[in-house]
């Protein structure tokens, strides 16, 4: 079946309209370039808009927090995987991003004091100043801004319910790959477009969806920026690298995957416990989401899961405490609303005043790894990073890219990557475009790969890709989720490449308008690739670190010669190399694991003291956190109380 | 108990209605629950009718948190956010009717956001941004983007809704138009040049359909009326004088 082809010319095609898209949009534009925004989603519906809204602005908290102490913390945080470029720069442009995000229109409170913008009162785990700042409504005041940011003038075009499905290059003289295109499909006007443009920037964010519903993010993370520039040759780097979010509901399934708390708001006397009720992880407040999560899938590989397959988080001693038990439920309700929002609605009573233990389970949240860049969001290649060994004319930002974070992201990271590296990538971009001519009679290139859609159309089979994707959602979770061991990577490869042949066989009618087979065909063939990418990531990284648990292999120590993975197709077939990291000096190494045993040993001390002794304590801590709370933010991100409109639902 | 008692307790029935090429197809669908006492969202059934039955079913959702606003259909008439609305025996599940439907449960939602283009937020650089926002403000910055509010507004009413190839914009505004405008309004960094543009443009969208009007309702509980419809029409009549 045919569908119309339709020819357009810009400089600069920007692939999602979440933090990154939108940024890179803007500043592609302001920079003289012609742009073409393409969504699949309404325009600004993402993962930024959803999110928690708290965003990492370097001295926003004491005049201290140099570039250094920033760009420290992500190193440490990400096992020394983090590019050392790509974390200075984040650490460089956080202010100045951030405020470009607020001349459209987002609002944080201001304080008094400084004039400036109003950190949360303590630093988030792994930050080692204050930093991070919440907004009220949390991230759709960033979907306001961002949707200003596309809407308020008529400089950029934009086109919703329009889906990528490839980036078209050439292949030059000297062997090296330039972008001369893109074709996407046109939902809402049943149409192809075959974008010719210089530079094409991947913004479409992550892959949570390979693992759904165990997730708390948008349904269009279905791996769409990875496959599609591995699929234009571009390498990924640590594709093994998933942030699971340890304390997400089972049940019901409305609420399935979403979160319930974090390792913070387990507070103090919180612990993980299994289906036997004997303590799996104590110190569970001062844990990285990655341990927890580790700890709950140990458990149920045990066969000690919970009949969810997840474990049990206490915070009853928490309550039970006679003075701080009141404050610590002021705490929770006050540190998490949102989250605790769901757990209101999706537990019982008891349960949600923690009397009771909540059965949770880890959820995919954020994929650290993505597509290999440096810090102006070039995409490079080979052992030393070049650029003519990456593809000309590609960029990637946002949650697309790779090298920021390594093996850990800490908390409040993720929107300001958005803001710094959309803008990074939209001047790249544009500065790309001004010196490029694309040669017309490349034509052919698009009409080739229209071919492959046009036969898609109407495509006769007994299979159905909205079914075939269920079942690699849970072949993924299995055997590529948080716990993972060769025999299972092993066969998630295979599981895939049959998958792949059986794509044949998916039935697709004719329509050419909002034809959703076609759609669950395209996002089912992302998730493909990006799974098979992954598998053979994580295969090849045999030891645990950050968000890669494998069961069948010891830990990778902090003190090893770190590397990455780097991971890109050569025609089919998938293929993963390693790339040696800098190593952060020994001496701060030391004491980085020093502090983190100093604070664990005390948080367990704490726990086994007698009730009167430790709640006196507790007592004067919690009214300390609480202070400063009031003190600056009343209302907390993400909350009920923020979306003020959210108080009086219909 | 009898059998057939049981067996009502697992099943949920309800039709969805599907759409294609203009024309509305109901389909009879018996929700399976996962087990008694569940409620299902609306959202649920149409995950499962795709999982079992109607495997290319066409329907927008993305959160399922109430928070991004795109999933919004008309359950009995009525639009609600499929995500976090129960549905009940026999209820009609269908594309919202104030935008033009495109297949099964999706309608076109971009003739709105190009309603307002080029209008928001020009030369906003170089003002001190250093300043706190009202409770005011936030609030209308709470808004999910979920289009329920244009149900029954007369403005929105006088569009032709009808699904064409153009992209030409709506003439008519609607609630939620009006709020982006008076959200320029109350943000403490516009200039006074920048709100009255935002009051003009309102009055260019047909405010004065809002006189005889009783007022919006918003999906989410903003209060539309109080806060968005009431100050921009005090506005438009001091920008008359
Ligand atoms: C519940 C939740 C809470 C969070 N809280 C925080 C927080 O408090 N602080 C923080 O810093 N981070 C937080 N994060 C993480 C953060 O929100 C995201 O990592 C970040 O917003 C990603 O931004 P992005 O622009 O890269 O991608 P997104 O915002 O996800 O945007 C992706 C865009 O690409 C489009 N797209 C995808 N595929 C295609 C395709 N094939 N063709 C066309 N368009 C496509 C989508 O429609 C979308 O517009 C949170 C995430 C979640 C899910
Ligand atoms: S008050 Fe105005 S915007 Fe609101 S429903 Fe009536 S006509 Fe529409
Ligand atoms: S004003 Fe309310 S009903 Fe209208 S789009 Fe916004 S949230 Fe939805
Ligand atoms: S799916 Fe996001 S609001 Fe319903």
């Amino acid at each position: 079946m045919r569908i119309n082809l339709v020819w357009k010319e810009y400089d600069v095609l920007v692939v999602g309209s979440g933090g990154a898209g939108s940024n890179a949009a803007e500043t592609a534009s302001d920079m003289g370039a012609s742009v073409l925004l393409v969504t699949k989603d309404p325009l600004s519906a993402s993962d930024t808009k959803i999110s928690e809204g708290i965003a990492t602005v370097r001295g926003s908290g004491s005049e201290d927090d140099s570039e250094n102490a920033l760009s420290e913390n992500l190193q440490l945080a990400g096992g020394d995987l983090p590019d050392i470029n790509i974390t200075s720069a984040f650490a460089k442009d956080s202010q100045k991003a951030y405020d470009k995000v607020r001349a459209n229109g987002l609002r944080p409170k201001i304080s008094a004091i400084t004039n400036n913008p109003d950190p949360l009162p303590l630093p988030m785990g792994g930050h080692t100043k204050r930093r991070s700042i919440g907004h009220k409504n949390s991230g759709v005041a960033f979907g306001h801004a961002n949707w200003n940011s596309i809407v308020k003038d008529t400089k950029i075009d934009y086109k919703e319910d329009c889906w990528l499905i490839d980036v078209i290059t050439e292949t030059n003289k000297d062997d090296t790959k330039s972008v001369v295109g893109a074709l996407i499909y046109d939902a809402q006007c049943g149409e192809i477009l075959a974008v010719v443009c210089a530079s094409v920037v991947v913004a479409s964010g992550g892959l949570s969806t390979i693992y759904f519903p165990k997730t708390d993010t948008m349904r269009g993370n279905t791996g769409d920026s990875y496959a599609i520039a591995a699929r234009a040759g571009a390498e990924l780097v640590d594709m093994e690298q998933i942030q699971f979010l340890p304390f997400c509901l089972t049940s019901p399934p409305a609420f399935e995957g979403l979160l319930g708390g974090e390792p913070v708001t387990a507070s103090y006397l919180g612990v993980l416990r299994d289906k036997n009720k004997k303590v799996i992880l104590d110190g569970v407040y001062l844990r990285t989401r990655a341990e927890c999560s580790a700890a709950i899938m140990k458990a149920v590989e045990d066969g000690r899961g919970t009949k969810n397959g997840g474990a049990y988080l206490d915070m009853t001693a928490n309550k039970r405490a006679p003075k701080s038990g009141v404050y610590f439920m002021n705490f929770l309700k006050g540190s998490l609303p949102s989250a605790y929002n769901n757990v209101r609605q999706a537990m019982s009573k008891s349960e949600s005043q923690c009397d009771d233990l909540w059965e949770v389970r880890p959820s995919a949240h954020y994929m650290m790894g993505g597509i290999r860049v440096d810090e102006n969001c070039r995409s490079i290649g080979g052992s030393n990073g070049l650029r003519n060994r990456g593809i000309s004319g590609l960029f990637a930002a946002g949650q697309a890219m790779g090298g920021l974070f390594g093996a850990n992201r800490l908390g409040s990271t993720s929107l300001t990557e958005g803001a710094v590296f959309g803008q990074r990538a939209g001047k790249s971009a544009a500065l790309h475009a001004q010196k490029s001519v694309i040669n017309l009679l490349n034509k052919k290139l698009f009409i080739e790969k229209a071919k492959r859609v046009h036969s898609l159309i109407g495509q006769k089979g007994h299979l159905h890709a909205s079914k075939i994707k269920l079942t690699v959602q849970k072949k993924c979770w299995e055997n590529l989720g948080p716990i993972r061991d060769k025999r299972r990577l092993t066969n998630t490869k295979l599981f895939i490449r049959k998958t792949k042949k059986q794509l044949k066989n998916i039935n697709i009618s004719n329509r050419t308008k909002w034809n959703q087979a076609l759609i669950e065909y395209l996002e089912l063939e992302n998730m493909l690739d990006t799974a098979e990418l992954m598998a053979i990531a994580a295969l090849e990284r045999d030891g645990s670190l950050g968000g890669h648990v494998r069961s069948d292999c010891p830990n990778i120590s902090l003190f090893s010669k770190p590397y990455s993975t780097v991971a890109r197709f050569f025609g089919n077939d998938a293929h993963v190399t390693r790339l040696q990291r800098k190593q952060t000096d020994f001496k701060k190494l030391i004491k980085f694991k020093f502090e983190e045993q100093k604070k664990f040993l005390g948080a367990k001390f704490l726990r086994l003291m007698p009730m009167r002794l430790k709640d006196n304590i507790l007592e004067k801590r919690y009214k300390k956190i609480m202070n400063i709370q009031k003190s600056s933010i009343t209302v907390q991100p993400g909350s009920v109380e923020a979306a003020i409109g959210d108080q009086k639902i219909l | 108990m009898t059998i057939k008692n049981v067996r009502d307790r697992q099943y949920l029935n309800v039709t969805i209605i599907t759409h294609l090429d203009g024309k509305d197809i109901p389909v009879k669908f018996k929700y399976k629950k996962r087990h008694d006492r569940e409620k299902p969202m609306a959202l649920d059934i149409l995950l499962q009718a795709q999982e079992t039955s109607l495997p290319d079913l066409a329907f927008r959702y993305g959160c399922r948190a109430r928070n991004c606003g795109v999933c919004t259909i008309d359950i009995n008439g009525l639009p609600r956010i499929a995500c976090r609305s129960v549905v009940r025996e026999n209820d009609n599940l269908k594309a919202m009717s104030t935008l033009p439907v495109i297949t099964d449960l999706v309608v076109k939602r971009d003739q709105i956001s190009r309603q307002l283009r080029g209008k928001i937020y020009r030369n906003s650089g170089g003002n001190d941004l250093n300043v706190d926002a009202s409770e005011d403000y936030h609030e209308l910055t709470s808004c999910i983007e979920c289009y329920a509010c244009l149900h029954n507004c007369p403005m929105h009413e006088k569009n032709n809704v009808e699904l064409n190839e153009s992209r030409e914009r709506y003439k008519y505004g609607n609630p939620f138009s009006l709020l982006k405008l008076q959200a320029i309004v109350l943000d403490p960094v516009s200039s006074n040049q920048q709100k009255d543009d935002a009051v003009t443009q309102a009055v260019k969208l047909g405010l004065d359909t809002c006189l005889n009007c009783p007022g919006c309702k918003c999906g989410i509980g903003i209060d539309l009326k109080g806060k968005v419809v009431d100050p921009l029409v005090n506005a438009s009549k001091k920008i008359e004088e």
